[in-house]
C-alpha cells in the first residue's frame, strides 16, 4: 500500500503529517518572532545604557578637564598650598648627584642651600575681564 | 471553447507549446478516463501542499531577512543617541579641549498644560536663567515651542522632577569648552548651529564634523602645560605693565607647530557672544604691529647671508646717518665704531641701518619677501592679517625697516620668519596642527645654515651681554632680540612718545647643531606702563623676564636639559645702556 494512502483512524496520513507541519511551522514562527522582539528588547535596553553611560563619560571627561585646568589648580595650589612651579635651578639630573655630592664635601654646603625661595605669586585678576571665580572653601581642619 | 492544435500555427514551438497546454486542460479528464480518481485527489493535495510551503517559505525568509539582516523594529522603546555634530579638539598630548556634550532643549505644548501660572510659577523657580517673556510667549502659543536650549542633564532632571505637564525635553549637543579661557584663542569657538567661526573650531571646520561620525579627536599643536605657563607669566607681566594688549608664542622652529598661543585680553569660548570684540580679537594672527628693533634680526640675518657682512664687521654710529629723507639716530648712543656684534647687542639703529645699506634696497627687500614679512603669515587659521608693507622699497623704506619702522606685521609673521632664520635657513608655514612625531617640514631655503648657526650666536650674545639680560635662565642658553617700537598717533600724525609695542623674540637652546630641538618664543605687550620703578617700559623691561621665565618653566616640558653656559663673542664690552635700549 502506498504510504500516501495510509490512513490512521479515517485520516490520511499524508494530511496529519502536513497538518503538523503546518501547526509546527507556525508556532516555531510565532516563537521565533516572540523571541527576537525579546532580544529586541534586551539589545535596545542595553543600546541605551551604554549611550547613557558614553554620554555620563564624556561628561565626566570634560569634567576632570576642567577640574585640571593648569590656570585653576595653580590659583588653588597657590592660595591653599603656596605651592608654584619648580625653578628649572632646583631640577637635577641623577648623572648630577656625584657633582652635588663633591661640592657637598668641599664646601660643607648643598648648592642651592640657602637660595632665597621667592613665594609664588597667583595671578591677581581675571584676563576676560569677568569678575574671579571665587575659590573654593578650604577643607576642614 | 477549447484550443485546438490548429491554433498555434506551423512551427514546432507552437506546436509544443499547445501540447503542454493541452495536456494540462485535460490532466483531470484524463484520470477520471483512466478510472483512478485518486489520482486526481493526490494532485490537488500536491497541488494545496506546494502552494502552501511556498507561502510558508516566503514568510520563512521574510521573517528571517527582517530578524537578521534590517533594522526595522530594532528602536523598539530605544531612541537612537545623539551623534556629535563635531569631533573633539584634544592637545598634543590627548588632553579634552572642546567636546560636543548632551545638553537638553525645553519645550512647552502649552495644550496640554491645565495650570498655567503653576507652570510659569515652577519653570521660574528651577530655571532662574529663562526669560519671562520668552516663557509667556511659550504658554501663549498654540503649539509645542522651543523655549530655552542647553540644559545640562542635572538642570534637565530637575525640571522633569517637578511633573510639569506639556513641558518637555529635547536631546541636543551643544559645544563645551572645558578649560574656560586657557588657549580660547588658539581653540576658537562656534556659533549656536556648531559651525566653526574662529581659532581651529573654524580653521577645521569641515575636518572636525568628519571626525565626529567617527567618534574620532582632531589634536593640536598647543601643549597644554605650554599654553598654561604662557599664559600664566604673560597674565603676570600684564598685571605689572598693563598694557593695551598683549601676545605671547611658543612655537617649534623644526616643525612650524604652535607650542602656545596667548592673547590679552581673552574671552571664555563658553560664552564667546557675551565677550567683547577687543577680547576676541587673535592679537597674534589678526592684529599688526611696528615691531620695532625684533627687525634687527631680519636685517642682521641678510647682511650675514649676502656676505655684505660678518659677526665682526664694523660700522660707524659716532653720529647721525642720513639715509632717504631720514635722519637715524641711536636712542642711547654709543658714539663708537660697532661690530656687527656691538650693533646687535646695542640695538644700534644707525648700524643696522647702515648694514642694510650696504645689503642695497633691491636684496633687502627681497630677503624680506623671502623671509615672508609681506604677506599674511602661513597658518590654518583664518583671522591671520595681511601685513602693512612698503609699497615702494626705496632708500627711505630700507632704512624704516631695516629697524622695524614702516611695516606691521602679525606677531606670527614674525614668529614664522624667525623660526625660518633659526631652523637652518627653511621657511616654513606656522601650524596649529599636531604633526606626526619626529616630522620635519620642509620649506623654502631662505638663508645657508652657517647664517643659521651666526644669527644664533649673535641673539646668544645679545642676552649674555645685551639688550636681553633679562630672559638669561642658567643653563638653557637662551638667545634673543628685543624691540619697542613707537606707535603711530593717527591724530598727531606723528609717532607717539608715549604709547610704544614692546616685545622680546627669544630662542634656546642656541647651542649645539642647527638640526638641534629648538623652540622660538615671542612676548609682545602693546602700549605697557612703566611699572612701580617707573623705568621705560621696553621691550628688555617688559617682555624679556617674561620670555626668560616661560622658557625656564616650559624647558622641561620639552625636553631641554640644563647645559653648559655658552657666551658668544665676550670680547664685546657690555653697554650700560643695553637693557633700557632700542627704539
Amino acid at each position: 500500500m502506498n504510504l500516501l494512502d495510509r490512513r490512521v483512524r479515517g485520516f490520511r496520513l499524508v494530511d496529519l503529517v502536513l497538518a503538523s507541519l503546518l501547526v509546527a511551522l507556525v508556532l516555531g514562527t510565532y516563537l521565533a518572532k516572540t523571541m527576537a522582539g525579546r532580544e529586541r528588547a534586551e539589545i535596545a535596553r542595553t543600546e541605551r545604557q551604554i549611550g547613557e553611560e558614553r554620554a555620563r563619560i564624556r561628561l565626566l571627561q570634560a569634567e576632570v578637564a576642567h577640574l585640571e585646568d593648569p590656570a585653576r589648580l595653580e590659583r588653588l595650589s597657590v592660595a591653599y598650598l603656596g605651592l608654584g612651579p619648580v625653578s628649572i635651578k632646583r631640577d637635577l639630573e641623577p648623572r648630577d648627584l656625584t657633582d652635588i655630592a663633591r661640592t657637598a664635601a668641599n664646601t660643607g654646603k648643598l648648592p642651592g642651600e640657602g637660595m632665597p625661595v621667592k613665594p609664588h605669586e597667583a595671578l591677581s585678576f581675571d584676563p576676560t575681564g569677568r569678575a574671579p571665580e571665587p575659590a573654593p572653601e578650604a577643607p576642614a581642619q | 471553447m477549447s484550443l485546438g492544435l490548429q491554433s498555434f500555427g506551423p512551427d514546432t514551438v507552437s506546436r509544443w507549446l499547445s501540447r503542454v497546454m493541452w495536456r494540462l486542460e485535460h490532466a483531470f479528464e484524463r484520470a477520471r478516463a483512466s478510472d483512478k480518481p485518486e489520482d486526481d485527489t493526490r494532485i490537488r493535495i500536491f497541488f494545496v501542499g506546494a502552494l502552501f510551503a511556498a507561502g510558508f517559505a516566503a514568510l520563512a525568509i521574510g521573517a528571517t531577512n527582517a530578524a537578521l539582516f534590517t533594522d526595522a523594529g530594532k528602536g523598539d522603546g530605544y531612541a537612537p543617541p545623539i551623534t556629535s555634530a563635531r569631533g573633539d579638539l584634544v592637545d598634543r598630548n590627548g588632553e579634552l579641549l572642546a567636546a560636543d556634550l548632551l545638553h537638553y532643549g525645553l519645550y512647552i505644548d502649552p495644550r496640554e498644560i491645565w495650570d498655567a501660572s503653576e507652570t510659569r510659577r515652577a519653570l521660574r523657580s528651577a530655571l532662574p536663567e529663562l526669560e519671562s517673556a520668552r516663557l509667556e510667549r511659550a504658554l501663549r502659543a498654540g503649539r509645542r515651542t522651543f523655549v530655552l536650549g542647553g540644559l545640562t542633564p542635572e538642570v534637565k532632571s530637575k525640571v522633569y522632577e517637578l511633573g510639569l505637564p506639556g513641558v518637555s525635553f529635547e536631546p541636543e549637543e551643544r559645544r563645551v569648552y572645558p578649560l574656560g579661557y586657557t588657549g580660547a584663542h588658539m581653540i576658537g569657538f562656534v556659533d549656536g548651529g556648531g559651525e566653526g567661526l574662529a581659532g581651529a573650531e573654524a580653521a577645521f571646520n569641515s575636518d572636525i564634523h568628519k571626525l565626529a561620525s567617527g567618534g574620532q579627536a582632531m589634536p593640536l599643536s598647543m601643549d597644554l602645560r605650554i599654553q598654561a605657563a604662557a599664559e600664566d607669566e604673560l597674565y603676570k607681566g600684564v598685571a605689572k605693565f598693563r598694557p593695551k594688549g598683549a601676545v605671547a608664542l611658543v612655537v617649534n622652529v623644526h616643525t612650524g607647530e604652535i607650542l602656545a598661543l596667548a592673547n590679552y585680553p581673552t574671552f571664555d569660548p563658553n560664552a564667546a557672544g557675551a565677550a567683547p570684540l577687543d577680547a576676541r580679537l587673535n592679537r597674534a594672527a589678526a592684529a599688526i604691529y611696528e615691531m620695532g628693533s625684533t627687525f634687527k634680526g631680519f636685517t642682521v640675518a641678510a647682511g650675514l647671508d649676502s656676505g655684505v657682512a660678518t659677526p665682526m664687521s664694523t660700522f660707524d654710529a659716532r653720529q647721525p646717518f642720513q639715509l632717504g629723507y631720514r635722519t637715524i639716530h641711536d636712542y642711547h648712543a654709543t658714539h663708537k665704531v660697532l661690530t656687527l656684534v656691538e650693533v646687535f647687542q646695542h640695538s644700534s639703529n644707525i648700524g643696522t641701518a647702515r648694514l642694510a645699506q650696504a645689503v642695497g634696497v633691491r636684496r633687502l627687500e627681497k630677503y624680506f619677501k623671502a623671509f615672508g614679512l609681506t604677506e599674511p603669515a602661513k597658518v590654518e587659521l583664518l583671522e591671520t592679517a595681511r601685513p602693512l608693507a612698503p609699497r615702494v622699497w626705496d632708500d627711505d623704506a630700507m632704512a624704516s625697516t631695516s629697524f622695524g619702522h614702516g611695516m606691521n606685521v602679525t606677531p606670527l609673521a614674525v614668529a614664522r620668519a624667525y623660526c625660518g632664520l633659526l631652523n637652518g635657513g627653511q621657511l616654513l608655514p606656522l601650524t596649529i596642527h599636531k604633526a606626526p612625531p619626529g616630522a620635519r617640514a620642509k620649506g623654502p631655503q631662505i638663508v645657508s645654515p652657517r647664517t643659521s648657526e651666526t644669527l644664533l650666536q649673535i641673539m646668544r650674545s645679545n642676552v649674555t651681554g645685551g639688550s636681553g639680560k633679562s630672559a638669561n635662565i642658567p643653563g638653557l642658553n637662551v638667545g634673543g632680540k628685543t624691540g619697542t617700537g613707537d606707535k603711530y598717533d593717527p591724530v598727531a600724525r606723528r609717532y607717539s612718545t608715549t604709547k610704544q609695542v614692546s616685545s622680546f623674540a627669544a630662542v634656546f637652546p642656541t647651542d649645539g647643531p642647527v638640526e638641534a630641538p629648538r623652540y622660538f618664543v615671542l612676548v609682545l605687550m602693546d602700549e605697557p606702563k612703566p611699572d612701580a620703578t617707573g623705568a621705560d617700559p621696553t621691550g628688555g623691561i617688559v617682555a624679556a623676564p617674561v620670555a626668560g621665565r616661560i622658557i625656564e618653566r616650559i624647558a622641561p616640558f620639552v625636553g631641554v636639559e640644563r647645559r653648559m653656559d655658552t657666551a658668544p663673542f665676550t670680547d664685546v664690552a657690555p653697554h650700560p645702556d643695553d637693557a633700557r635700549e632700542e627704539h
